[in-house]
């Protein structure tokens, strides 16, 4: 399971951050990192990108981005 | 120690204390500075990139204090321009102290950048800003064990209210003169990391005393161990040097992790066990207000009419606001200072090229620069508002996947829409994009939104040869200018700009009203900016315009000067599009210094010479004439641009101006070549405002120059394939 096939309300912990380079460290930088916790809130209107809750503040990236993401989901 | 402090103060009064102020974005780091330096605030760029940079010097206490505002980052990692900027100069110049801005609201993203600023050794005091927001939410916050834990000054603030002000100079005080008793403490990283820092530290110290020197120690050995490519370049230690590699080979078996998200987990660990040990939270959250707007301005399907609204209202009050004022400005410059100034060279005697020169190259070029000063500062008002206020990450939010597919980014929108009342404010408005990559791309198309300087060219030609179809035909150019943008953003996206996107990832920060004050000082500096820096590149060429069309000096055929040959020289290139007149081609060159040019340089070439050869002219009269000239067409500039919408009212009002000339048009072009040269005059090259425009933000001609090699080639294929298409269609030629 990856980040960007969560629906929106959806909650999933980090088990593996597949990006490498300037977007990993970015990420990382943001605090997505493994083991956090992350909410899937919104999709935007045109269905790209998506908003997520991470470390209690809304961080917005493409489904791209999101893919290399992978999450175990949280009930 | 405070002996040692106050002994030096003595010693040296004059010292001035260097303070950097780093922070995460929407942390209020700007407001805090303003609320600091006020308008004492001089923007600039920093050295050979495109990103702002802001300095003030302060008199507090009878010391001098020069605050540099680094880029807003979230990390110092070496990827980002913004990150590598804000590490470069906190390495390189060792202010005396750091102000690091925090967001009181979101502490523990915030104290990961605290981590890494406390690891290069420079005395930091923490603003806890934003603080009143964090107390309304029911957070509190112990400063006094915070303190214990960074070893460093915390003082609560709300910048937008000027609280806490003092006492954060008071620290940065102590703490950049070495009076403040207590030294940043080391944040151990957990054993494993901690024992290969030393090790590192030590094999440093030894083999290379004097990188030791160079750089802070504690610093360049947890570089070292992420293996930082920045850091090893500099320091021309090779990938496989012998200080850290082992130390990182080892850690990353133990971990199972690569070095730099170890250090990651390694920092947030810490800025988590802090926010922990500090922050006490109530229970139930409440739905904060953010989340009540965003579920409407965000809504699948309000979000986009919602965006849409927005974005009119910006482009309206920009150019409705701009408006009034820029024909205030251009009435004062075209009417009494230019008589005056004609008043005042003829009681001198000066010879009549000088005085032509005076008012209208050198007035005009003065003219024109102030004339987009209201546009510039009412359009960076607006974005600064909706960056301020946190709207800018939903518009990119909502419109990202639209413009990603140009290859744009969400953000791209703003500056592009702008584009269709003004490209030069739009061109400035290409700031909000932080990758240089979008903002060049965003920049390189937008000279393809049909601006409101083009419209009056548009007024005239439909109104003379599609009378009856006017409306039909501006919105086609319109539109033609639209799909040509996307055909070219996809194109660049596959050729120039090849390559790996930049990330998108970006906070949606809370709502936040921005303080009036931080948003007029932040106009008012960019648009004194524009007045000085462009200004000065707008003169020049307004002067050099002037040499172009009065020499040589008394020429009477407008044939025979400099640019009735310019004409002549290039109106064969536009045999095939339908229109190769040498008036055309020279109505198109004068057409670089603004658009609706295109149109009195027409009225100046077609119109009848003998009314004004009836009776010999006065002096006045000569003066008269010149005044009817370019330069003050130039100061003219303005108005026309902002006229976006006015198609009806500038018909009517091109109506009277044209009459005179409008046979001549009529007979020099069909209705064929009239859309192919609407056509080319839409596509072929950006103004000179907009090119300095261009240079500015830049700093470079480059971009400026691509952008009109392919307009130029653009709208010569473009205007071919509509004229021999019409042709064979047989629309006639």
């Amino acid at each position: 399971m990856n980040l960007a096939k969560l629906s929106p309300g959806a909650r999933g912990r980090i088990t593996k951050i597949g990006a490498i380079g300037p977007m990993k460290r970015r990420l990382m930088d943001m605090g997505v990192l493994v083991g956090e916790t992350v909410t899937v809130e919104k999709i935007a209107p045109l269905g790209d990108p998506i908003e997520i809750t991470v470390k209690a503040y809304k961080l917005s990236l493409r489904k791209s981005e999101a893919e290399g993401i992978a999450v175990e989901v949280l009930p | 120690m405070k002996t040692a402090a106050v002994l030096r103060q003595a010693l040296s009064p004059q010292k001035v204390l260097t303070v950097a102020v780093a922070g995460n974005p929407n942390s209020g780091k700007s407001t805090l500075i303003n609320a600091l330096a006020g308008t004492r605030l001089q923007v600039g760029n920093w050295p050979g990139v495109t990103v702002e940079k802001k300095e003030a010097v302060l008199e507090y206490q009878g010391r001098k204090i020069r605050l540099v505002d680094l880029p807003g980052t979230y990390s110092l990692s070496p990827y980002s321009q913004e990150e590598v900027i804000a590490r470069d100069y906190l390495v390189r110049e060792k202010p005396d102290a750091i102000i690091d801005v925090l967001d009181a609201t979101n502490l523990e993203r915030n104290l990961y950048l605290t981590m890494q600023l406390l690891e290069l050794g420079l005395p930091v005091v923490a603003a806890l800003n934003i603080f009143d927001e964090a107390q309304n939410k029911g957070y509190r916050i112990d400063t006094g064990a915070m303190e214990e834990m960074l070893g460093a000054k915390v003082i609560p603030t709300v910048a937008t209210r000027k609280r806490g002000m003092e006492e954060l100079l008071d620290a940065v005080v102590d703490a950049g003169e070495g009076a403040a008793e207590r030294r940043p403490r080391k944040l151990p990283y957990g054993g494993d990391i901690e024992a290969a820092v030393t090790e590192v530290e030590k094999k440093v110290t030894d083999l290379y005393p004097h990188l030791a020197e160079r750089y802070p120690l504690r610093w360049l050995a947890l570089k070292l161990l992420e293996g930082d490519r920045q850091v090893l370049q500099e320091t021309n230690l090779g990938d496989h040097h012998a200080l850290a590699g082992e130390a990182s080979r080892h850690l990353q078996q133990a971990h199972g992790e690569d070095m730099e998200a170890l250090m990651a987990d390694a920092r947030y660990a810490q800025a988590a066990g802090l926010t922990r040990e500090v922050l006490r939270k109530p229970e139930a959250s409440r739905v904060e207000l953010t989340e009540k707007i965003d579920r409407v301005v965000l809504n699948r399907f309000l979000g986009i009419p919602i965006f849409l609204l927005a974005m009119w209202l910006m482009f309206k009050l920009t150019f409705d606001v701009g408006n009034p004022l820029v024909d205030w400005v251009d009435g004062v410059f075209s009417g009494p200072l230019t008589r005056w100034t004609k008043a005042l060279f003829i009681w001198i005697a000066a010879p009549e090229w000088l005085g032509s020169l005076a008012t209208e190259g050198v007035i005009g070029g003065v003219g024109t620069v102030l004339t987009f000063v209201p546009l510039i500062f009412a359009m960076m008002f607006f974005i600064t508002f909706l960056e301020g206020s946190g709207y800018m990450a939903r518009a990119a939010f909502v419109m990202d996947r639209a413009m990603h597919a140009l290859g744009l980014h969400g953000k791209s929108f703003i500056p592009m829409l702008l584009g269709f009342g003004c490209n030069v404010p739009a061109i400035y408005a290409t700031r909000t994009l932080e990758n240089p990559r979008d903002k060049v791309l965003t920049a390189l198309l937008i000279p393809l939104m049909s601006c409101g300087a083009k419209l009056p060219v548009y007024a005239l030609f439909t109104g003379l040869f599609f009378a009856a179809h006017s409306t039909t035909v501006i919105w086609s150019l319109y539109v033609l200018g639209i799909v040509l943008a996307m055909a070219m953003g996809i194109f660049f996206k596959r050729t120039l700009f090849r390559g790996e996107y930049p990330l998108f990832i970006m906070e949606l920060p809370p709502y936040r009203l921005p303080s009036l004050k931080s948003l007029m000082i932040h106009t008012w500096e960019k648009g004194k900016h524009f007045l000085i820096k462009a200004g000065t590149y707008i003169l020049g060429m307004s002067i050099l315009m002037w040499f172009l069309l009065n020499l040589p000096w008394g020429v009477k055929d407008k044939k025979d000067s400099v640019l009735g040959r310019i004409g002549q020289g290039l109106a064969p290139i536009f045999q095939p599009l339908g229109f190769g007149q040498w008036q055309a081609a020279s109505s198109l060159v004068t057409g670089f210094i603004a658009k609706e040019i295109v149109v009195t340089t027409m009225g100046q070439i077609y119109g009848k010479e003998e009314e004004k050869q009836e009776e010999p002219p006065t002096l006045g009269e000569d003066l008269k004439e010149i005044g009817l000239s370019l330069g003050k067409a130039i100061t003219e500039a303005g108005r026309n641009v902002v006229a976006t919408f006015g198609v009806a009212s500038l018909a009517v009002e091109e109506d009277e101006k044209t009459a005179s000339w409008r046979g001549a048009l009529t007979e020099q072009f069909s209705p064929l070549s009239a859309l192919t040269f609407m056509a080319f005059t839409l596509l072929y090259m950006p103004c000179m405002v907009t090119a300095v425009a261009f240079r500015h933000e830049f700093g470079t001609w480059k971009w400026f120059g691509l952008a009109t090699a392919y307009g130029l080639v653009l709208a010569w294929l473009v205007a071919f394939a509509i004229y021999q298409g019409g042709r064979l269609l047989g629309l006639g030629g």
